[in-house]
């Protein structure tokens, strides 16, 4: 964006203004874009997915207001705006009014590192990732303050399993990640996608594969294992079903949303929403390549980039326009694996979560950083750390037979830690009963 | 799958041993059936999967026949007769009693006539239990499918005849079936009713082509039958009188016993041509007539005793105010072409009442009793005339 707005006012209308203008104006410019980007997909997503979920059972769903109910968002919308700002008389005021937007600011700080298509970043930060995630867990902070302002309960208790919840599963999800930092050497979100060229087979790993976009990491066995406890832990983060214990509202009406309404509730619903929504979208740039596929490559290739500055323009929103499609397409299906998920399962206990979490998938992705890290080696290193043996290979070797010795110890930590997990679930099961006979003194 | 009663479905559950995961996959493969199956229509309640919604507004489900919402009334498309003869079956069955029935009377002889004049339901209160239709010796309450009564008007609901009345060719576009069951007997016992309606009572109100046609057939057949010559009035005819004609006679003779010595029989004989419209109003005159003239010989009569002097003049001025009746009461009929000359004739009998009670002071003993009779007469007259 700097480059363009730099073109347009320095070389087009030979203005010369000083660079931190233009800077401010390109930031200007992308900030209100992504704020107005941000409202439109959660919009869409409560559309997307009451259309889903209601077809999944046998329904219809929202299809009155507008075609097919398109404008069903928007009437939500002015309901929201229209309804009565209630605070309760024993809440913190302050605090009640902060919370929602200490929930909201993080999910807009995080388009911040968002690739939408090539070349289509707001800012590359070299520790992208660091900052999605780092930043995202800042919502924990919102949920307890409102939680704790409410001055209620159930708001309270939902607000504590929010934050136990969240600050739980971001192990995982990072450990996770890590494992694909691991591989790939960067935490600059760009590096990652730009990794993922290739067919099947990563261009970084095995030089020469024919660049159709999808080298994408959940095509080796080390990514497809973080992908799925990614998946888990993002659903968990976002507090999707079956993770949706915060606000369980069979049990604790709407956890820590439940003294809000009007426009902070709706707040609420937009963090929700939104973080939803970037947490498939970087599910679908770390492990699907984002925008990668089929033709944006050899597209961008053509186009005007700093290191091509002949190109052409044209090919440049071709480019974009192709992979900012592939990027919502790969967001928009796992917002739907989101969606199809709650409908198929309930809800887990508290404990169960936990349990799961610490004791299954944390063992998982740890077992998986190894096997990253055995990748890396194979792959990778030479002579000079140590593997000389691998120096011999030719990539493709390489490549297989670290592609089958993770595989191998992936699904052995698998199949290992699910028998292990299994039997302490059975046992604390037994447990139970025991002690449910001893209280009842039912046989 | 076709889905008989009594019949014995084995499921197949694909029991076994679920390895780890694999119950979750199960869980996501039935969801995704559900998914891919909504973008098809069921046509029918075997097939499970696929949407089932019929979009109301826009769509509607066919109701079953034997569907029961409000109860209507059903009248004959080709006569016009409703088939309702205000037996208060209905009204009887009624668990919420919301059902009012006023039977028709025959207005010249007052006799009930087997059709309803006013029929209520108060649909707000009515709990759409169809025991009216299932009481209904006639077939004429039946249940009807509309069933969008949602209303801001309360009071809307309180539905009357006019609202209620539902032709039969409506009823066999809703159930057919039904009405072919009870078809004969309902069609055979409305031809027994209609032959007991007079006039047209019992065709339903809205219908005025129908109720104008039954009017000219009923004129075409007074034309038919062989008239009366028209200057054979004053004798009465003796063998076959019309029920207005026996009416008017009665009511002269009423009169005319009122009026003490006033002879009767010819005073008020109605012309035979008269329609009854006039005769009723002959009668109606005749009548105030009669009050009036009986007023004033009764007030008279009760002075007369107190005051033998004056006998003979209150017994005149009575029977001139017989006479006077007497007069205009055979007046009345001569020209009683509305009410309007009925309440004329009113007013000349209370005028000759009261020129007849004037007439007292002659006698000034009983000049007061006199006065107060004259007065008397003038204020029942002016009250009949009013």
């Amino acid at each position: 964006m700097y480059d363009v707005i730099n073109h347009l006012i320095n070389t087009v209308f030979g203005l010369g203004w000083p660079s931190w203008a233009i800077s401010l104006i390109a930031y200007l410019l992308v900030a209100t874009i992504l704020f107005l980007v941000a409202p439109f997909q959660m919009l869409f997503l409560t559309y997307f997915e009451r259309r889903a979920i209601a077809q999944m059972q046998d329904r219809i769903g929202p299809n009155r207001v507008g075609p097919q109910g398109l404008f069903q968002p928007v009437a939500d919308g002015v309901k929201m705006f229209t309804k009565e700002d209630i605070v309760p008389d024993a809440a913190d005021k302050w605090v009640h009014l902060i919370g929602p937007c200490v929930v909201v600011a993080p999910t807009m700080f995080m388009f911040a590192v968002l690739p939408w298509g090539p070349g289509m970043v707001p800012l590359d930060m070299n520790i992208g990732l660091l900052f999605f995630f780092a930043i995202s867990s800042v919502s924990a902070v919102g949920l307890m303050a409102s939680g704790w302002a409410s001055n209620n309960k159930f708001a309270l208790l939902g607000a504590m399993r929010a934050v136990a919840q969240m600050v739980s599963y971001e192990i995982p999800a990072v450990l996770s990640l890590l494992a694909i930092v691991l591989v790939t050497g960067s935490l600059s979100i760009v590096d990652l996608i730009h990794q993922q060229a290739g067919l099947f087979i990563s261009s970084a790993d095995v030089p020469g594969i024919p660049d159709l976009g999808l080298g994408w990491f959940v095509f080796t066995p080390v990514g497809f294992l973080a992908f799925i406890a990614f998946f888990i832990a993002a659903l968990a983060e976002g507090e999707r079903t079956p993770f949706d214990i915060p606000e369980a509202d069979s049990e604790i009406v709407a956890g820590y949303m439940t003294e809000y309404s009007g426009m902070k509730f709706g707040l609420f619903y937009l963090a929700q929403y939104v973080l939803n929504f970037l947490l498939c979208a970087i599910t679908a740039i770390i492990f699907f390549g984002g925008w990668q596929g089929p033709g944006v490559g050899w597209l961008y290739a053509q186009a005007i980039t700093p290191t091509n500055p002949d190109g052409n323009g044209l090919f440049n929103v071709l480019a974009g326009m192709l992979g900012v499609f592939y990027f919502l397409a790969k967001t928009y299906f796992f917002f739907f694996v989101m969606v199809w998920v709650r409908g198929a399962y309930a809800r887990l206990r508290i404990d169960q979560l936990m349990d799961f979490g610490w004791k299954f998938l944390i063992p998982l992705t740890l077992v998986n950083v190894i096997s990253a890290a055995i990748w890396v080696g194979l792959t990778k290193w030479g002579a000079a750390e140590g593997l000389a043996f691998v120096e011999g290979w030719a990539p493709l070797m390489r490549w297989g037979v670290a592609f089958v010795i993770t595989l191998l110890l992936n699904i052995a930590a698998y199949i290992f830690l699910a028998r292990v997990y299994s039997q302490a679930q059975d046992e604390r099961a037994r447990l139970d009963n025991e002690v449910l006979e001893r209280l009842t003194n039912v046989a | 799958m076709d889905i008989q009663r009594g019949n014995i479905i084995v499921m197949d559950r694909r029991r076994g041993k679920l390895r780890a995961g694999q119950g979750l996959l199960q869980g996501l493969k039935v969801v995704w059936d559900h998914w891919i199956g909504s973008f098809r229509k069921n046509e029918n309640f075997s097939q499970i999967h696929g949407t089932f919604t019929i979009e109301y507004p826009d769509e509607r489900m066919k109701l079953p026949q034997a569907y029961r919402n409000m109860p209507v009334l059903i009248y004959d498309d080709e006569t016009g007769h409703e088939l309702c003869t205000a037996c208060y079956q209905c009204a009887r069955a009624c668990p919420p009693e919301v059902i009012h029935i006023t039977q028709a009377k025959d207005p010249n002889t007052g006799k009930m006539v087997p059709a309803s004049l006013e029929f209520i339901i108060e649909y707000d209160a009515c709990m759409s239990c169809g025991l009216c239709a299932e009481a209904c010796p006639f077939d004429a309450i039946k249940m009807d499918h509309f069933f969008e009564l949602a209303t801001d008007d309360r009071m809307g609901l309180l539905q009357r005849k006019a609202d209620l009345n539902r032709p039969i060719s409506y009823y066999t576009t809703i159930a057919p079936d039904l009405w072919d069951e009870v078809k004969e007997g309902a069609m055979k016992k409305l031809q027994g009713s209609i032959k007991r309606r007079p006039g047209v009572i019992g065709i339903a109100g809205h219908l005025s082509d129908k109720i104008a046609a039954r009017r000219r057939e009923l004129e075409a057949e007074a034309a038919a039958a062989p008239p009366a010559p028209a200057d054979a009035a004053p004798a009465a005819p003796a063998g076959k009188l019309s029920p207005e004609e026996k009416a008017a006679k009665l009511a002269a003779m009423r009169a005319a016993k009122a009026g003490g010595a006033a002879p009767a029989a010819e005073a008020p004989a109605p012309a035979p041509e008269l329609s009854p419209a006039d005769a009723k109003a002959a009668k109606l005159a005749a009548i105030k007539a009669a009050n009036a003239a009986k007023k004033a010989a009764e007030a008279s009569a009760a002075e007369a005793p107190a005051a033998p002097v004056d006998e003979k003049a209150a017994k005149l001025a009575a029977i001139r105010a017989a006479n006077a009746a007497k007069a205009a009461a055979a007046e009345a009929p001569a020209a009683p072409v509305d009410e309007k000359a009925a309440k004329l004739a009113a007013i000349r009998a209370a005028n000759a009442a009261k020129a007849a009670a004037a007439e007292a002071p002659a006698a000034p003993v009983d000049e007061k009793a006199a006065k107060l009779a004259a007065i008397r007469a003038a204020n029942a007259a002016k009250k009949k005339s009013e």
